[in-house]
């Protein structure tokens, strides 16, 4: 323990205090990085679990691991197999990286997730659920190459974690409202996207519009791309979102 | 609709308190298992006193669906007899101007979401008002550690008083866990951001104020 035991409990309530001092989602990530750099830890993820219909870019508060490991996480998906992730679903309670490893069996396969983290500069981290009063679940995972995981150190990152959370989510859920933006449809799409939202396949609206049905797929996947959906349902729930369309 | 009692109109209004005494029993002796004392199916316990301040959210039968104890932390305090190692900032857990939030009950009704959210509101809101209305300058409570991130959610301005500490052989053990001590601030703000997370209007005047001002006049300190 670099710290003494009183030490924890004044460092997460001073942390606090000045957590609810600060506005801006700049000036809460910079204080909350700053906190964790004291116990060790380089890196923070912090996100809540997509709902339907959430992409999981939405549910992410914030994430500075490096972008090359994030990448080479995501196409590998490992997310399904990693076994510090797949833990989420049994165990509630905080636990680190080395908890998983010493009391499950894992697979090489699994080993070798966690181990290769240690190349992007983490070799133990800790997960912290918090259980909003929705019922959402979100993640707060701190990790590092040599972090502070005392059991003082433990209860004091998660008063650390609960209030890092929803000043993120405060902050940025702000940041969202203030700019909500999309890029607009044009006059063409936002014709196509109505008849889309009655129900028409692609076949019977270039019938309506004497276009091959070809064009308007094109049309949709267009009205699709700009308007963040993956599937037409929910680019019509979007389209009537932001406006562009009516029912 | 809430309604504020106190300690002493136990014989006067004996029909609520039957009825909130029996509540209690079914959640927080049946329903959570906690080892308190209880009589003829109703939970009273040492700090049901003369001076302990009860808010009951009414449905329009007069159902209870939700009810909170605040007492004098002064001489009535859950903290300071069991809890004294939560509190790591040095305050004292023994104030004139603290009361103690406790029994804090809510039966979610089977219906949207949103509802859930406004009853839990209309409640706490109702409780730091009547802290408001009497010049205390916080309400502090102890909950487990799971349940702490809804009480920041719906109040940012949250003080911890310490670090979470086990009880009851701690997480692995059955029926055990981790509990910490908190305090909200009796301010308009805190009034606020309670009725902002329930959606209800928050530039509103204090809606209980006829009420409580009328309750706060029998309260001494």
């Amino acid at each position: 323990m670099p710290f003494e035991s009183d030490e924890y409990s004044k460092r997460a309530l001073d942390f606090v205090e000045r957590l609810q001092r600060l506005k801006t989602y700049d000036e809460i990530c910079k204080h909350i990085l700053k906190e964790l750099a004291q116990f060790g830890f380089n890196y923070l993820t912090s996100f809540s679990i997509p709902q339907a219909g959430q992409s999981f870019k939405d549910c992410m508060w914030f994430n500075n691991r490096p972008q090359d490991y994030i990448e080479r996480y995501s196409s590998q998906n490992y997310v399904l197999k990693d076994p510090v992730v797949t833990e989420l679903r049994k165990n509630l309670n905080p636990y680190s990286w080395s908890d998983v490893r010493r009391t499950r069996e894992l697979k090489k396969s699994e080993v070798n997730i966690i181990d290769e983290a240690r190349e992007w500069g983490s070799r133990d981290g800790m997960m912290l659920q918090i259980v909003t009063n929705s019922g959402l679940v979100s993640c707060f995972c701190p990790c590092g190459l040599g972090p502070d995981l005392s059991p003082r150190a433990r209860t004091a990152l998660e008063v650390i974690a609960i209030y890092s959370h929803h000043a993120l989510r405060r902050a940025l859920v702000q940041n969202q409202r203030d700019d909500v933006v999309h890029i607009p449809l044009t006059p063409r799409e936002r014709e196509i996207m109505q008849w889309v939202a009655v129900g028409k396949t692609d076949d019977e609206i270039g019938e309506i519009l004497l276009i091959a049905s070809t064009t308007v797929t094109q049309h949709v996947e267009n009205a699709k791309r700009k308007l963040d959906a993956l599937r037409r349902t929910y680019a019509v729930v979007q389209a009537i979102r932001f406006g562009e369309i009516s029912l | 609709m809430l309604k504020i009692l106190k300690g002493s109109q136990r014989q006067e209004q004996g029909g609520y308190f039957e009825k909130m005494f029996r509540l209690r029993h079914q959640v927080f002796i049946q329903g959570m298992g906690w080892p308190l004392p209880s009589t003829n199916g109703k939970e009273i316990d040492q700090y049901d006193v003369d001076d302990a301040i009860y808010l009951l959210d009414l449905a329009d039968d007069d159902v209870i669906q939700g009810s909170v104890r605040l007492i004098p932390s002064q001489y009535c305090s859950l903290v300071a007899d069991f809890f004294p190692h939560l509190i790591e900032n040095g305050v004292s857990p023994r104030d004139p101007l603290v009361f103690e939030c406790t029994r804090y009950m809510f039966l979610p009704l089977k219906g949207r979401r949103q509802d859930n959210h406004i009853a839990r509101a209309r409640l706490l809101s109702g409780m730091v008002e009547w802290c408001l209305l009497n010049h205390l300058s916080f309400v502090q409570c102890v909950v487990d550690t799971i349940a702490f991130p809804g009480f920041v959610e719906m109040v940012p301005q949250t003080i911890p008083l310490g670090l979470p500490h086990p009880y009851g052989g701690g997480r692995t053990a059955p029926g055990g866990g981790e509990c910490i001590a908190f305090r909200w601030p009796a301010t308009r703000e805190v009034v606020a951001s309670i009725r902002k997370y329930g959606g209800m209007n928050v530039d509103r005047e204090l809606v209980f104020a006829d009420e409580l001002s009328r309750q706060s006049l029998e309260l001494t300190h």
